[in-house]
């Protein structure tokens, strides 16, 4: 799988180029700011691009800015966006158009490798990979707290994982749960909330994200 | 008795040192009145002085006259307002010491002047001020008069045996002598006491009149030579307000991005190799690949110290704790991590307030830095020396000079120390030595 990496702090940039690389991916180019990023992305055509938010020159979200723009001019490219803080105004900006081969990830959740590659896989391959704590803050200030409130912990969790862009299998595993139940809650889930329910993980992700973002 | 004591007071008040350093002040003040006069008279004296040089006013008809005034005369008005403001604090300054070293009566000084040109509130306040001195000089001047001809007249018993010791019969004109009501004269040695009387009641009257002259004189130095009206001292504390707060907002800015691309981000690539590491490490039974566990453990351990190494930086950016055991330790620490050799010497018998001394602090460091960076110095002078509830600090090196007080440094440390009504003095010829000095309240 190619990537490009654009982060501008030049030991986080050769720690994600060892690590990815290490990990099987092709690191077609690495480079420190969004412009740099753009011709690195015409040249490569990378599966997916790995974006750091703050970059030169003005530092605050020259990453993002990018970012959309390339998932608009290469919409068969994952975008993962990471920072080393969660604004769920970015986020909703981002999954705005089109909440698919997307991911917006705090940079602490590197440290937990197999975890991001995963992440990183999903959105390669056009899937969503939202960080938990996005999450929760959509969750928290979403259009439809009332809906939420019915849910039991247990399908709450289910929810975050789902909207954190999760398989059933994924979730199965970080719960501890066997699929079955998985697919119990979320069937259940998908009936309180009165949404279309779906087997293609994507089209569920969608309708779980819309739900609680509005 | 308090009748006595008035009696005693008003017999012995010329004979003080005090009336010595009125008189003194009397008729310093005469003088400058006269120099206030003499300035609208600079314009047609020039001109003169340029015709008589030319020689125009030789010549019939001079033909040179009306041009040459039609220039000199707005030439020297637009230059007599371009130097109003900064001739009328120097003269404003003069009369303060003057006023502190006879009197000592102490008149703050305005704030240091903010804008170059003809807009200086305080320095047009001390035109205002000159102007009014000319009026204010006529009792001044009456008293000194008083006390100085009052002691002479006083004497003429003393010295008229000396001088008119003629043999009998010859005619000698009067002797005169000056009262303010004219002069009088007399040929005898007994009219010489009607002068003596005369001048022994001018000396009376004297001191009197030099501290009506004088009180009126020192209200007027107070209203327009000291610092400014409240109007204008509101609106100095509006405009040093606001840049305290950009500054605050400033520093939690460069905080946050000292710290996102510093600790943090070394923090988050730590943990990244530490993550690695586990991974190569195995969850159980022998490890897949020790060799580079090790390699990543290794730059984690070396991640973390430069973590722990960024975060010292920082928190000595914020507040040196050094500190915290007086500025002279601070300063001497200071001192030590200069790459140019600094002879620190602190003077602070006692401790001026917590902010002060961190103002203090990060003034020197920022000149010591400046002068690492741009002074190409063979060494630097640091002194703090406190004099009442003022501190100074000092900053001296003997190198290349040329340091620009409205360069973004000076300025912003200038902005800095304003806030609590500091004042930077910059003197940095071309060509050196820099010398800095910054005057700080002791309290806030």
């Amino acid at each position: 799988m190619r990537v490009v990496i654009a982060e501008d702090a030049a030991m986080m940039r050769e720690g994600l180029v060892r690590l990815l690389t290490d990990r099987g991916f092709e690191v077609c180019a690495a480079v420190a700011d969004a412009d740099a990023l753009r011709s690195a992305v015409a040249e490569a055509v990378p599966d997916v691009a790995v974006i750091d938010i703050r970059m030169p020159p003005t530092h605050t979200d020259e990453g993002l800015r990018a970012a959309i723009e390339l998932r608009r001019d290469h919409p068969g490219m994952g975008v993962l966006v990471f920072s080393q803080y969660v604004e769920t105004r970015y986020a909703t900006r981002l999954l705005a158009d089109r909440p698919a081969g997307v991911g917006y990830l705090l940079k602490d959740r590197v440290a937990d490798v197999a975890d991001f590659v995963d992440a990183l896989t999903r959105v390669a391959s056009g899937g969503t990979a939202l960080d938990p704590e996005v999450v929760g803050h959509l969750m928290r200030a979403g259009p439809d707290t009332a809906g939420l409130a019915s849910l039991t912990p247990r399908e709450r969790e289910v929810l975050a994982l789902m909207a954190e862009g999760r398989s059933n299998a994924g979730i199965a595993a970080a719960l501890v749960i066997t699929p079955g139940v998985v697919e119990k809650h979320v069937a259940n889930i998908f009936a309180k909330l009165g949404l279309p329910s779906s087997d293609n993980d994507n089209r569920r992700v969608l309708a779980v994200l819309r739900h609680v973002s509005g | 008795m308090t009748g006595d004591n008035g009696l005693m007071t008003a017999l012995r008040a010329p004979f003080t040192t005090l009336a010595l350093r009125q008189a003194v002040f009397c008729v310093a003040g005469v003088v400058s009145a006269v120099a206030i006069l003499a300035v609208p008279a600079v314009v047609p004296a020039a001109g003169a002085l340029i015709l008589w040089a030319t020689g125009a006013m030789s010549q019939q008809p001079a033909p040179a006259v009306a041009p040459v005034f039609l220039v000199l005369f707005p030439l020297t008005i637009a230059l007599l307002v371009v130097l109003a403001a900064p001739l009328g604090r120097a003269m404003g300054a003069a009369h303060r010491h003057l006023a502190a070293r006879l009197l000592d009566a102490h008149v703050d000084p305005p704030p240091a002047r903010r804008s170059k040109w003809v807009a200086d509130g305080p320095g047009w306040r001390a035109i205002g001020y000159g102007l009014l001195k000319v009026p204010l000089a006529i009792p001044e001047g009456y008293g000194a008069f008083c006390y100085v001809f009052g002691v002479a007249n006083l004497s003429y018993p003393v010295w008229w045996p000396l001088f008119r010791n003629h043999p009998p019969g010859t005619t000698l004109g009067p002797v005169w002598a000056l009262t303010p009501f004219g002069t009088i004269g007399t040929r005898t040695f007994a009219g010489t006491f009607g002068i003596a009387a005369a001048g022994l009641a001018m000396l009376l009257v004297a001191p009197w009149l030099m501290r009506a002259g004088i009180a009126a004189d020192l209200a007027a130095m107070r209203r327009l030579l000291g610092p400014r009206r409240l109007a204008e001292r509101v609106r100095e504390l509006q405009v040093s307000r606001a840049q305290a707060i950009d500054d605050a907002a400033a520093m939690m800015r460069r905080l946050e991005r000292d710290l996102h691309d510093g600790a943090q981000i070394r923090l988050a690539t730590l943990a990244m190799n530490l993550g690695m590491a586990a991974e190569k490490l195995g969850a159980d039974g022998p490890p897949p690949d020790l060799a580079q566990a090790r390699e990543l453990v290794a730059l984690a351990h070396r991640g973390a110290k430069d973590a722990l190494a960024d975060l010292r930086d920082l928190v000595r950016g914020i507040h040196p704790p050094v500190l915290d055991n007086g500025l002279g330790d601070a300063l001497a620490t200071l001192a030590t991590s200069s790459a140019i050799p600094v002879a620190v010497h602190v003077e602070l018998p006692g401790r001026p307030a917590p902010a002060i001394e961190t103002i203090a602090y990060f003034c020197a460091a920022e000149l010591l830095a400046n002068a690492a960076k741009h002074s190409r110095a063979g060494r630097i002078g640091l002194s703090v020396v406190r004099s009442g509830d003022r501190l100074t600090l000092t900053v001296e090196d003997d190198g290349a000079g040329g340091a620009n007080p409205d360069g973004p440094g000076l300025s912003g440390l200038a902005r800095r120390i304003a806030v609590v009504d500091g004042r930077m003095r910059v003197h940095s010829p071309a060509g050196g030595p820099t010398r800095v000095e910054i005057e700080l309240p002791t309290y806030v």
